[in-house]
């Protein structure tokens, strides 16, 4: 009923190969914007925004990144956290050694160095598969948490070992550090993250994103049509960690404030291939699903008690709460092995055909 | 219509006296970490600072007839979920305990502009003491150079330190880096070797590899900044490579009974700097038992109340309830605000004779904070582990805060201009 497509012609091939073929998609996606975009920055707290919007965000686009690689490009990757922490790094050292560098070009940058890294982290993957593939990215992800403790230039000397972001102004607000009110963070980050989700929607639409799966499905028989998979798996990479460097910026920058190396360790990277996994592999709308999940579901649950004036200890609350996640992560996986994202597929299939399913 | 309007007024008058009912205490949130890696050390000191706030509700009735509502968030000890807490209760908080270096570094920043002042007894950022520009950061009573210097002290007091090796046996982290620059300075002044030897969050538990650098290295001391599951390590480490126990010194993080506990006996002789010690006849704990065990309001039990941790747990609880005091008596209302709270907090003055008062008798050593001392250095005393439990072995130790104080000075001037802008507080005479 809501889903009624009849009557929606198409009259020429573009039309049938839209985005939203269907209007009520379009019509959803707008009330989606208007939401981002003007209600809930009205309406949010300082505390709405610094722990559910501008980290679900942040981790959607890390899980984007992550997806381009593992979802579209069928490449095996544990070392995400990493090379969100090579973009955070170059970030702060553009920021500390030219401050007069606008703060957004700065963060866009810094995705340029974290593909150069992943570039290189990626060459093996012309050799190795699987699980295989997976450990050698686990050796980025050793290899780059070390350099950010040692290399004591990254973090310009500071004895604490910690980078503390700085506070910086673009047309006389402030947008980062200490200073900068949560609402203008919000925008910023919702201005990247949708430029790159745009951006990544097109290319795996494009001729890139089909290389891409024609590499995750059976890269011999890729080949075989004419594709080059050392140039597929390495687009991959590349635009992967730029994504995931961008992430990692914003994570530090528009978010965390300061950050130490080992915040870029393993636990991050497993977090967020599970929003990527939970929220569906090949699909850029899961990646917000996922994250909502993950991230937003703990914070709703961890209030919920106080909201009810349930009289519990806050401790139990957080015991609770990760049985309450992990067993909604399990049920999940196994009412929808394939994600969150194909469940709203299936719903919308179902709600196209409703009320009479053939 | 008239039925609504009626209805409207009396939802707003209940809102307005539940608004009234709920300022009739002061909010002093912790974020606490009674989950995750490290619970095992914190949930002594949440019990201590939890048990003596509740006494003072029951025996007192707050402190100058407000009562204390010191709810706990929980953190695990992880940044995010404390920045979490510290969003969600900054709102009515009048004060901030952020528990961990890593919630620390990323609230101190904020404080210029929420103004809520951070608690953070022994712990953070050293040149906290600075507070012409740390206006909202409170380290009291000791900080980390403070530790560094008086165990350099006792160290002198063994014996000559020329010619002779610490190596620093600290966890990788900006905790363990901490006080690297004063021990680094010392060694300079007094010609001692200083060897710094990092642990890696990872290798906590297994230490092997430094403690075979350290069998080579044969160092006459070895200074530990350990945390968590990297005290357990390394004392079960150093009792496996026979390192005498004697010459091993913790910090005060490093001094939790349960680490010890586990290797007993053989860990006779290790020792700890401490600016708390629990005093199990102090009359504060009598106090506690009667108001707060009795009435089955505490989490704690036996063993865990005659630890170390505990009894600072007290201690930190004591300072803010002394702060609350000083600023109550100065605005001459029990609700006080977080920038009247800031007022006590920089103006507490803990004389032997109001330890005394409190009950807390030989458990912390007098200091005074003042606006640009937001440390008060009271030092402490080196304790010692005697197979069972830790006892008092040096007379009260006082950090030689002169050889720092311009390091201190320094590194402030510099964290403010990385922060720039970053407002001091010019009008602070002293």
């Amino acid at each position: 009923m809501l889903y009624r497509t009849a009557g929606q012609f198409k009259t020429s091939y573009e039309a049938d190969q839209a985005l939203f073929p269907i209007k009520q998609d379009a019509f959803l996606l707008g009330v989606i914007l208007l939401l981002a975009v003007v209600v809930f920055p009205l309406t949010a707290s300082e505390f709405t925004f610094q722990t559910l919007l501008i980290p679900i965000l942040i981790y959607s686009l890390a899980a984007l990144g992550l997806n381009i690689l593992t979802g579209f490009a069928g490449q095996l990757s544990l070392g995400t956290a990493a090379f969100m922490g090579v973009g955070a790094y170059a970030c702060y050292k553009m920021i500390t050694l030219m401050p007069w560098m606008n703060p957004i070009v700065a963060i866009l940058l810094s995705g340029v160095f974290s593909a150069g890294i992943g570039v290189a982290f990626g060459i093996p993957s012309l050799r190795i598969k699987g699980f295989y593939l997976a450990i050698a990215t686990l050796a980025a992800q050793f290899f780059l948490v070390w350099l950010f403790e040692k290399w004591a230039w990254l973090y310009n000397y500071n004895a604490s070992g910690a980078i503390q972001v700085p506070n910086l102004e673009m047309f006389g607000v402030y947008v980062s550090g200490p200073q900068a009110s949560s609402i203008v963070q919000y925008y910023v980050v919702l201005f990247i993250v949708g430029l790159l989700t745009w951006v990544c929607i097109n290319l795996t639409r494009g001729n890139l994103g089909r290389t891409w799966k024609a590499t995750r499905d059976m890269d011999i028989a890729a080949e075989l049509i004419g594709i080059n998979l050392m140039k597929s798996k390495l687009t991959a990479f590349a635009v992967s960690s730029y994504i995931v460097g961008v992430a990692g910026a914003l994570f530090v920058f528009m978010w965390r404030g300061a950050a130490e190396p080992n915040l870029f360790d393993i636990p991050l990277s497993f977090r967020i291939l599970f929003i990527a996994i939970i929220g569906g592999l090949g699909s850029v709308m899961g990646n917000y699903l996922g994250a909502i999940l993950i991230v937003g579901l703990p914070v709703v649950l961890n209030l919920l008690p106080n909201a009810l004036g349930i009289p519990i200890g806050s401790a139990t609350v957080e015991h609770l709460n990760i049985m309450i996640v992990g067993s909604l992560i399990v049920f999940f996986l196994i009412v929808e092995p394939h994600g969150l994202a194909q469940l709203w597929r299936l719903i919308r299939e179902k709600l196209i055909i409703w009320p009479f399913p053939h | 219509m008239k039925h609504f309007t009626k209805l409207a007024i009396a939802a707003a008058v209940a809102g307005v006296t539940a608004g009234a009912a709920m300022a009739q205490e002061l909010y002093t949130p912790n974020l606490a970490y009674r989950t995750g890696p490290f619970a095992a050390t914190g949930i002594p000191l949440m019990n201590g600072q939890a048990d003596y706030l509740n006494m003072l509700n029951a025996r007192d009735g707050g402190i100058g007839g407000i009562m204390i509502n010191a709810e706990e968030c929980e953190t695990g000890y992880s940044t995010e979920k404390g920045v979490e807490c510290y969003e969600k209760t900054k709102g009515k908080a009048i004060v901030t305990q952020p528990w961990s270096t890593g919630i620390t570094l990323q609230v101190l920043p904020k404080t210029n502009v929420d103004e809520i002042p951070i608690l953070a007894p022994g712990y953070g950022f050293s040149p906290m003491m600075e507070g012409t520009t740390f206006q909202w950061a409170f380290n009291a009573p000791s900080g980390y150079w403070d530790g560094a210097d008086m165990i350099v002290q006792y160290l002198e007091s063994q014996g000559d330190l020329s010619g002779k090796t610490i190596a620093f046996l600290h966890l990788d982290h900006p905790y363990g880096k901490e006080p690297i620059p004063v021990f680094e300075k010392m060694a300079g002044d007094k010609g001692f070797t200083f060897e710094p030897i990092p642990v890696g969050l990872k290798e906590m538990q297994n230490q092997s590899a430094q403690w075979l650098q350290i069998r080579r290295m044969r160092p006459d001391y070895v200074v530990m900044w350990g945390w968590g599951a990297m005290n357990a390590g390394a004392i079960t480490e150093a009792v496996k490579t026979k390192f005498p126990m004697e010459n091993m010194i913790g910090v005060w993080w490093s001094g939790h009974d349960a680490d010890l506990a586990i290797v007993g006996d053989k860990g006779k002789g290790y020792k700890s700097i401490s600016w708390s010690f629990p005093n199990m006849d102090a009359p504060v704990m009598a106090d506690i038992k009667k108001h707060v065990v009795d009435a089955g309001k505490s989490q704690s039990n036996d063993t865990e109340m005659q630890g170390v941790f505990y009894g600072r747990g007290i201690v930190i609880s004591a300072v803010l309830a002394e702060g609350i005091a000083a600023a109550q008596a100065e605005y001459g209302t029990a609700e006080i605000t977080a920038a009247q709270l800031r007022w006590g907090l920089e103006n507490i003055n803990m004389t032997e004779e109001r330890i005394n008062e409190l009950g807390l008798t030989g458990m912390v050593a007098p200091f005074s904070t003042s606006c640009s001392n937001h440390t008060g250095h009271s030092g402490g005393w080196m304790l010692e582990w005697d197979g069972a439990k830790f006892v008092k072995v040096s007379d009260h130790l006082t950090p030689n805060v002169a050889s720092y104080q311009e390091l201190a000075n320094t590194k402030a001037a510099e964290y403010a201009e990385a922060n720039a802008p970053w407002p001091t507080n010019e009008n602070c005479g002293g």
